[in-house]
């Protein structure tokens, strides 16, 4: 069985990351979003959303990651994801999220982007 | 067909009751000797598929039943729910775009449903949409 959702969350390098564990439901959607928004409100820009430790996703949830692309946009940021289940990877690719978010296979390869393109990658 | 194994369930509306008929997803390929990758992308649809249906089932005693049946090579998912049904045709696809700057965000269910299955058929009346999906087990 999938495990309850939870999330840890490190800025480094002036770039917020957050990694999650278990289902990305309308709660882990909620709670991403919450997270974001505190970061986003002390002025960070650039965010990485690990979602490696999440099998199990659905779109109540990542929902909730088009209104951190909207802030981010909005503000001239960007936001990569990492890490993901190809199945995930697919479901967020009809969703059209990567016309506005980027990917990388792992954060260390987020952040690299991130300080090759000097800060958007 | 003889490979073939069925699991029915009927699911009430309590908050993540769809994990439990990821369990039984699992299960049965499990017992078929399915790799956990080829499911992924069923596990998606189906989670879709409950989460959608309660959504719109009848706010009075609210149900979805499901049933899947399974062989090596592929996944048959029947989802039916007790709400009053809907127009599918009526139902606008969905599109990043136009997401952006308008507080809803959400309704992409179907579009994901369709786009992962390999076949997909919706039924709606009054009395509640039955979905019926076939899913290649590559």
């Amino acid at each position: 069985m999938e495990q309850p959702f939870s999330l840890t969350s490190e800025v480094r390098d002036g770039t917020l990351i957050i990694a999650t564990s278990g289902y990305v439901n309308n709660v882990g959607g909620e709670a991403i979003a919450a997270e974001f928004a505190r970061h986003f409100a002390g002025g960070v820009r650039r965010v990485v959303i690990n979602l490696g430790g999440s099998k199990v996703v659905n779109s109540v949830g990542m929902s909730f990651l088009i209104e951190i692309i909207e802030r981010l946009q909005e503000a001239g940021g960007k936001l990569v994801f990492t890490n993901l289940d190809p199945a995930v990877e697919k479901m967020l690719s009809i969703m059209g999220l990567f016309q506005f978010a980027g990917k990388a296979p792992t954060v260390d390869g987020a952040l690299g982007e991130f300080a090759a393109s000097g800060g958007t990658p | 067909m003889s490979d073939a194994v069925t699991m029915k369930m009927t699911l009430p509306k309590i908050p993540d009751i769809e994990l439990v008929a990821l369990e039984g997803l699992d299960r049965l390929a499990r017992h078929l000797g399915i790799a956990d990758a080829k499911i992924a992308e069923a596990r998606i649809i189906v989670t879709e598929a409950i989460v959608n249906a309660l959504e719109h089932s009848a706010t009075e005693a609210p149900e979805v039943a499901v049933e899947y049946t399974m062989t090596p090579t592929e996944l048959s998912i029947h989802v039916r729910d007790n709400g009053r049904g809907f127009a599918p045709e009526e139902v606008e696809e969905p599109d990043i775009r136009s997401k952006l700057g308008t507080p809803n965000k959400r309704g992409w269910g179907l579009k994901l449903m369709k786009s992962m299955s390999d076949d997909f058929h919706i039924v709606s009346d009054g009395s509640g949409t039955t979905i019926t999906i076939r899913k290649l087990l590559r």
